[in-house]
């Protein structure tokens, strides 16, 4: 695959990851969250073997494919089991209102444009704009975390932020270590399967919600 | 000598099963240990001005340091002065412990022999590793024996207790981190390599931050709120260790830092060294007495004049500092100046020692520590009353004792330096002189009335009234550091050769034997050869004290013509009660109005009277004299840090979402602030 080929390519999926980021922002199911952040992490693993296959480097064909598994297919999948065993409130219930939270969402994308410009010294030829893209959804994946009530959403939240940084590091420095992207997925995991539990014993037991955690202040 | 305080230690596993054995055993334990020290001390202090200096290899417990002990001429000083009074401690605890004791006997012995045992291991510390571990394990058991006895008031001071100690901790792993960080090594001998190349910025922050760290521990003002209520609290022989010895530990860091780790290669050191160590000891010594005078726990007063005389050995030191290496006259005012400290060191730890042990005789006699409650005790507990007041006398700097002998040292020192220097810093060095004048003053009306409330009169309670005399085990220990006292005071002369290697250690040049005993050791001279100081026999003046007690004596006991009467004391025809008496509070007033500005006294006067305002129903009075440093420094240090809490508890919700949009916010700041490039 040609470079130029490739820049294009990736230049258009970042538009698109950041298409699912504001679609899981705006989302008022929790299932459309869910649908959307595994259509984001697809979109990431194509960015990877897009540029796997450009640069020739089996790592990141590795970690496209670990990432189209664990967090296009099979996390997903368990949140939204996590959703049918509880099947109750499945709407998202915000902290902050949803179109509050897209503004703010759009003025982290313009300050992440806006800073990357500054960073040329980083970028990569082939990953122009990977870079902007990559910081504007780590800083939204932490948006969502904070402007959302239920834990599954914070799930939700902390995916994206790891595309987030996987997009980022793909600019930076064509993609991290293998080590170190398996050690990160399997924390995303780990993650994921401690709030799934949680929020299923915690259903179980008591009817409480992520937000009411605060009662437990000393 | 270790292996004697780890099987005093092991001693304190008996304790469940009897403990009385276990306390035997424990302090014996620790008597040969300190034994063990005293004869290490004086072959190290003995091998001439140079002195011996010993090394042990530690077996390496840690992957990138190894530790090792090394016992030079400085150290050995130290340990000597503190193995005397451990000697003492030992054997004056056991007895103490069964009349008075408390705590746990398990705790006691173990708490006494670490404490002990870890702070020999700081003297004997070859590197930065081992000095930090045992400093830490001497607060650690210091701490266990403060608050051994239980009570609330023993908590609150052990919490005040360990949280100063570890914040000057703190300092001393930050002075000595970046210390063996230049050096590569937590040697000591590479670190005095390599602290020869640091700048001179550098070498007085780190000078400056270690003071603080060691003032800390050391007591000096206005790091010193710890030490009233510390020491006090532990058992007595123990607040004879910490106060007598301990403090003293802390002197030795500053000295082995200020004058040998952290020394310039060559030349004199910064002045601002020297300078602020004498303003810091001015201070301690004048503001310690002061509060020791309105003192009426024994204990306590005890406890601040430890602060007045750790002020006045920094005030040696201080001299010392700014003297050293600038040739000449200097240099040998610097050998007497250091000497007067290390002198005093060890005729603080003698009679601070002593005086601690008394008070624990009281205590343990009467169960009593206010003075207001006591009186009377000199009739009923002569050893205690004769030995206490041999304590006080020297505390006091009165010939013919100890305290003298080091105070005038000091003050010789400061006056003759001060017209080594010249101009203002002259006129300074005069000024610090006299504020010792004025301690030892100041000091001497402290025991008059510590003493005179304590032991004489009439018994102002009915504790006071049945006290009996203590064992003998706890009169011997006072006798010996007693001893300490009157030979130290008596013939100085002969003592000087054991200061000769700590100060050849640290200041090259001669040693102030040479110096001082130029004139014979009978004799001790200010400024040696030089012939400009003055010359003082300590032998002379005792032998004419004796002379003197020996002639009135003589004529009270003159047979006289008229036959003597023994008849109370006329009294205006009321019975003569304890309440007559002069009461510690009453002694105490003219000076707490001098010093109003300091003291800044309350009182608060109730008076209840009958139909005409002549017939008194009822009168209640109370006051009392605050800290300062406690009111002014710590509580608005206090109030700021619970102020900043609160704030901070109060946008702290508990509530997730707040805490990630903190994390969002400061990402997104981070990014604003350093992402333009």
């Amino acid at each position: 695959m040609s470079p130029e080929l490739a820049t294009r390519l990736i230049d258009a999926l970042g538009a698109l990851l950041l298409f699912t980021m504001i679609l899981i922002l705006a989302a008022g199911q929790l299932y459309r969250a869910i649908y959307a952040v595994a259509a984001q992490s697809v979109l990431i693993a194509l960015a990877g073997a897009v540029l796997g296959a450009t640069t020739h480097n089996l790592d990141l064909w590795i970690v496209a494919g670990i990432t189209l598994l664990v967090k296009a297919i099979a996390l997903p999948w368990l949140l939204l089991r996590v959703i049918r065993r509880v099947g109750i409130r499945r709407e998202i219930e915000p902290v902050v209102p949803i179109t509050a939270t897209l503004a703010i969402a759009g003025g982290i994308v313009v300050l992440a444009f806006h800073l990357s410009s500054s960073l040329g010294a980083v970028r990569q030829a082939i990953t122009g704009n990977a870079l902007p893209v990559g910081i504007a959804l780590t800083l939204m994946g932490v948006l969502v975390m904070m402007s959302r009530r239920e834990a599954l959403t914070q799930m939700v939240g902390l995916f994206a932020s790891e595309n987030g940084i996987f997009f980022t590091a793909m600019a930076v420095s064509q993609g991290m270590p293998l080590i170190i992207e398996i050690g990160v997925v399997l924390d995303v995991i780990l993650g994921a399967l401690v709030m799934g539990v949680m929020v299923l014993r915690v259903r179980s037991s008591v009817d409480a919600d992520i937000a009411e955690l605060d009662r437990l202040r000393g | 000598m270790i292996g004697a305080y780890a099987a005093g230690a092991t001693a304190s596993l008996l304790a469940p099963r009897s403990a009385r054995t276990a306390r035997a055993l424990g302090h014996s334990g620790l008597c040969v240990g300190a034994l063990a020290g005293v004869a290490l001390a004086i072959r190290c202090t003995a091998g001439g001005a140079s002195g011996t200096t010993l090394r042990v290899e530690l077996p390496s417990l840690f992957p990138f340091a190894h530790l090792s002990l090394v016992l030079d001429g400085l150290g050995a000083f130290f340990l000597l002065v503190v193995s005397i009074v451990a000697v003492a401690a030992a054997v004056y605890g056991p007895a103490y412990l069964r009349a008075h004791g408390t705590g746990s006997p398990a705790v006691e012995v173990l708490g006494i022999n670490l404490f002990v045992g870890s702070m020999a291991l700081v003297l004997c510390a070859g590197d930065a590793l081992t000095f930090l571990l045992a400093w830490e394990g001497m607060t650690l058991a210091s701490y266990t024996l403060v608050v051994s006895e239980g009570g609330e008031a023993d908590a609150h001071a052990g919490l005040v207790y360990i949280v100063m100690a570890h914040a000057g901790t703190a300092l001393l792993m930050v002075v000595f981190l970046s210390l063996a960080s230049h050096a590569g090594s937590f040697d000591f001998a590479a670190i005095r390599a390599a602290a020869t190349a640091l700048s001179g910025p550098e070498r007085s922050v780190l000078f400056f931050l270690a003071l603080a760290g060691l003032g800390a521990k050391a007591g000096v003002v206005p790091l010193h709120v710890w030490l009233p209520l510390a020491h006090p609290a532990a058992p007595s022989h123990v607040s004879a260790l910490m106060s007598g010895v301990m403090l003293k530990v802390a002197l030795y860091g500053v000295l082995r830092l200020g004058l040998d780790l952290l020394a310039p290669a060559a030349g004199p050191l910064p002045p601002s060294w020297g300078w602020t160590v004498l303003v810091l000891g001015s201070t301690s010594a004048v503001i310690g007495v002061l509060y020791a005078l309105q003192q009426h726990d024994l204990k306590r007063l005890l406890a601040f004049h430890s602060v007045e005389n750790v002020g006045i050995i920094l005030m040696g030191i201080g001299m010392a500092m700014l003297l050293a290496r600038r040739g000449g006259a200097a240099d040998a005012l610097a050998a007497l100046s250091l000497a007067a400290a290390l002198l005093h060191t060890l005729n603080h730890a003698a009679f601070k020692g002593l005086l601690f042990l008394g008070a624990g005789s009281v205590l343990s006699a009467t169960h009593l520590r206010n003075m207001e409650q006591l009186g009377g005790l000199g009739r009923r507990m002569p050893w205690t009353a004769w030995l206490f007041l041999t304590g006080a006398v020297a505390i006091s700097a009165l010939p013919p004792l100890n305290g003298f002998v080091s105070e005038w040292m000091t003050f010789q020192a400061l006056v003759l330096g001060g017209g080594q220097l010249r101009g203002g810093a002259g006129l300074a060095a005069v000024v610090a002189a006299s504020a010792l004048a004025l301690t030892g003053g100041l000091a001497a009306a402290c025991f008059v009335k510590a003493f005179g409330v304590t032991f004489l009169g009439r018994p102002r309670s009915a504790r006071a009234a049945e006290a009996v005399e203590v064992a003998p085990s706890m009169r011997a220990a006072m006798i010996l550091l007693a001893a300490v006292c009157v030979v130290v005071g008596v013939v100085p002369g002969y003592v000087m050769s054991l200061l000769d290697a700590p100060v050849v250690r640290l200041l090259g040049g001669a040693g102030p034997s040479a110096l001082v005993t130029v004139r014979g050791p009978l004799v001790l001279s200010a400024l040696g050869a030089a012939g400009a100081g003055t010359a003082l026999s300590m032998t002379a003046a005792a032998a004419l004290f004796a002379a003197l007690a020996l002639l009135v004596w003589g004529i009270c006991a003159w047979p006289r013509a008229a036959a003597r009467r023994l008849a109370p004391t006329w009294t205006c025809g009321m019975t003569p009660q304890s309440r007559f008496d002069y009461t510690a509070t009453a002694f105490a007033k003219p000076l707490r109005f001098i010093f109003a500005a300091l003291y800044r006294p309350r009182r608060e006067v109730e008076k209840e009277t009958g139909p005409t305002p002549y017939v008194l129903r009822r009168l209640r009075w109370e006051g009392d004299v605050v800290d300062l440093a406690e009111t002014e420094l710590y509580q608005r240090l206090q109030a700021g840090v619970m102020r900043t809490a609160r704030a901070v508890r109060s946008r702290s919700t508990g509530r997730i979402h707040g805490y990630i949009a903190y994390v969002l916010i400061t990402l997104l700041l981070t990014l604003l602030a350093f992402g333009r490039g």
